[in-house]
């Protein structure tokens, strides 16, 4: 029911920032064909999309709801760190794995009962929750770079076809992707974001569902750690400071407005891939940081300011 | 090309899902991405077919410091340019997006790798981190060289820098002269996990340790990457140890945003004169500050030289040449009656404009 708000007749939410994608590659390509257009450069810059796209997948769930993550950077510090300080104390890869992603879903637990039982504002929480869990990799991390044996882990992720994150970020697209579009829970996602009150006095339990939204937000960003460490090969307890901003301007270039409702998880990885062109494109064009900031940031704008006009043009 | 390919997958199932008819533009748009992706991937294969570059070609060098806005970083970039110019090869400058960020300074290293640089001149944020990707590069015929901070492993041609642990024993004795032998001691660190200023807090402590009269009374706090949260750990250390009433009688810091918050915190509680403080690294405030007497010295490094051998030990190796594995670029301890001497003053004020043209 409330998924017809968002589909019908007009343009799909990924069109726009799949345009982007497209004219922000051909130019950088024309301006570096030689480098740019490398098969290994396409690879490379999956790669470096991969932990963004995760966090997307989740942060896509949560911002359909209405809410916001801003944990989601220290939750993939503090999965590295524990990761690679299961590993250091001897555990096995897929023990380390299972028990770093298992303490994201209960951070993500604990955050969903906050907003959903107690109400609370999710911004106010997460901003909590995004020191905490800083202080806590830190903390476990004995404020230093864990070093360890990453037995395996480190060809998780490599700029190689067959490199399993690049798959594994893939299968999880179409997974949450197709989750919230067919299943009696997306729908109740889009519905709770919509408008609350009118989803509870359709039987839906507001609660439940951001419980459930807010576990599945941080398990995935507990994927997205685990793909990091496997870049990083250490725990680092610094890592990804900001990194939620990157995320939220993924999910926002891909068409999801803030106040909830909507939401699109291909044009959230769009919005990734977009934010992972100009970075690259900047190195290779040797244009200096702050260009790239600026570039960055006026695109965000600029995508928010264009779904705008396509909306307001939807109504008339 | 996979990825994309992987989108347009996903493209298409969404758009059933959303049961929403695909306009016949949004149609049109994705052939023609697909027909530019295409087009370019042809002249490409056409193009340089994906041969390493600088065979014949104009050698092109990398170099990727750790941060790109401090002033040590200015100067490295400066000698950096300078051998280029007398090599005759190109570099590109490029540093993490954000200082000291781990994840971004990786990603610039895949991507020059990507890119197929002739060689790649790296300041590791981290000394295991990066051992992956200089891996990656040396797979790919990339010679790297590794300068300021170690790398493990020996993947690297070569490693230039200032011996750090040295460094830091200089300004240790620096300060047990300037204390007498005794007083109570604060070393702010600067981030955990980076080799070089770790080497020179170790320097400095093993001198001061080996004092008994000499106190440590702090050195588990972290100043972190920017002057700001420097400035804001330090004001906060100085009122913890009661700077005010006296009891602290030396500051060390092991870099120059530390160093530069440190000076700050010191003089907006009032204590700078009256605690001796020894910093690491320079700027034009710091010298200001040596000159006022608001610091006793600085240990400084010369990242002129530092990235003028980086450079040039690429350019020689590329070449093939021979190559030292390890180049000491020195460090010398500077107050204010060395101040004006001509050496001290190369070091401390190379010409950046000349090179940088700013």
């Amino acid at each position: 029911m409330m998924l017809s708000t968002s589909s019908g007749p007009r343009r799909p939410a990924w069109l726009g920032p799949l345009i982007a994608v497209v004219v922000v590659y051909a130019i950088f390509a024309a301006l570096t064909p030689d480098t740019f257009l490398r098969t290994q450069n396409l690879l490379t810059m999956a790669r470096q999309t991969v932990v963004v796209a995760i966090c997307a997948l989740g942060m896509t769930m949560v911002i359909i709801t209405g809410g916001i993550d801003l944990s989601a950077g220290s939750l993939v510090a503090l999965t590295t760190v524990v990761v690679a300080w299961m590993l250091q104390s001897g555990a096995p890869p897929a023990v380390a794995v299972a028990v770093a992603l298992a303490v994201a879903a209960a951070v993500g637990a604990v955050i969903g009962t906050l907003v959903g039982k107690l109400r609370m504002m999710p911004f106010v929480v997460t901003l909590g929750a995004m020191t905490v869990l800083r202080g806590a990799a830190k903390g476990l991390a004995k404020e230093q770079k864990i070093d360890c044996e990453t037995k395996g882990l480190e060809t998780l992720l490599s700029a190689d076809v067959s490199a399993p994150g690049l798959w594994i970020t893939l299968a999880l697209a179409i997974l949450v992707a197709l989750m919230l579009g067919y299943t009696r829970f997306g729908r109740h996602v889009f519905a709770v974001g919509s408008n609350e009150a009118a989803a509870r006095l359709c039987g839906i339990d507001p609660a439940r569902v951001k419980l459930l939204v807010y576990t599945l937000s941080s398990f995935l960003f507990g994927v997205a750690g685990v793909m990091e460490l496997s870049t990083l090969t250490v725990g680092d307890p610094t890592d990804s400071i900001g990194l939620e901003l990157d995320v939220i301007a993924a999910v926002v270039i891909g068409g999801a407005p803030l106040a909830g409702g909507d939401g699109s998880v291909v044009g959230a990885v769009l919005g990734a891939l977009l934010m992972t062109v100009i970075k690259t494109g900047a190195v290779h064009n040797g244009m200096p940081s702050w260009t790239q900031e600026i570039v960055t940031g006026a695109i965000i704008v600029l995508a928010v300011a264009i779904d705008r006009a396509r909306h307001g043009k939807g109504r008339r | 090309m996979m990825k994309l390919r992987g989108h347009a997958d996903r493209r298409s199932g969404w758009a059933d899902e959303r049961r929403a008819r695909l306009p016949r533009r949004a149609l049109l748009c994705a052939l023609f991405a697909v027909a530019v992706v295409a087009c370019k991937d042809k002249t490409q294969a056409g193009g340089s077919g994906g041969a390493p570059a600088g065979q014949g070609k104009r050698l092109k060098i990398a170099v990727i410091p750790k941060g790109t806005t401090h002033e040590f970083w200015k100067s490295v970039h400066a000698g950096a340019v300078k051998a280029s110019k007398e090599e005759d090869v190109d570099i590109v400058w490029k540093g993490p997006l954000k200082e000291d960020d781990l994840k971004a300074q990786i990603d610039v290293v895949n991507t020059f790798v990507a890119q197929g640089v002739s060689g790649i001149v790296l300041a590791p944020l981290n000394d295991s981190a990066l051992r992956a990707p200089v891996k990656a590069a040396v797979a790919a015929k990339i010679p790297v060289v590794v300068f300021d901070s170690d790398l493990q492993g020996d993947d690297y041609v070569s490693f230039v820098a200032t011996d750090n642990q040295a460094a830091g024993r200089l300004a240790g004795e620096a300060m047990a002269k300037l204390l007498g032998d005794k007083g109570n001691v604060i070393v702010l660190r600067y981030q955990e996990g980076s080799a070089s200023t770790q080497k020179r807090e170790k320097g400095f402590l093993d001198v001061i340790q080996s004092k008994p009269d000499i106190k440590l009374v702090s050195d588990n706090q972290y100043g972190g990457a920017t002057t700001e949260s420097a400035f804001q750990k330090s004001e906060s250390l100085l009122l913890a140890h009661k700077a005010q009433t006296g009891a602290v009688d030396g500051v060390f810091t092991p870099n120059e945003s530390t160093t530069f918050g440190m000076l700050q915190a010191l003089k907006k509680s009032g204590v700078n004169k009256k605690v001796r403080f020894i910093g690491f690294d320079t700027s034009d405030k710091l010298v200001a500050a040596l000159r006022e007497g608001d610091l006793d010295g600085l240990v400084v490094q010369d990242p002129f030289k530092m990235g003028y051998l980086a450079v040039k030990t690429m350019a020689d190796h590329l070449r093939g040449k021979p190559v030292e594995k390890r180049i000491d670029t020195g460090a010398r301890y500077v107050d204010k009656a060395s101040l004006d001497d001509p050496a001290v003053k190369e070091i401390m004020q190379p010409d950046l404009k000349k090179w940088l043209g700013e």
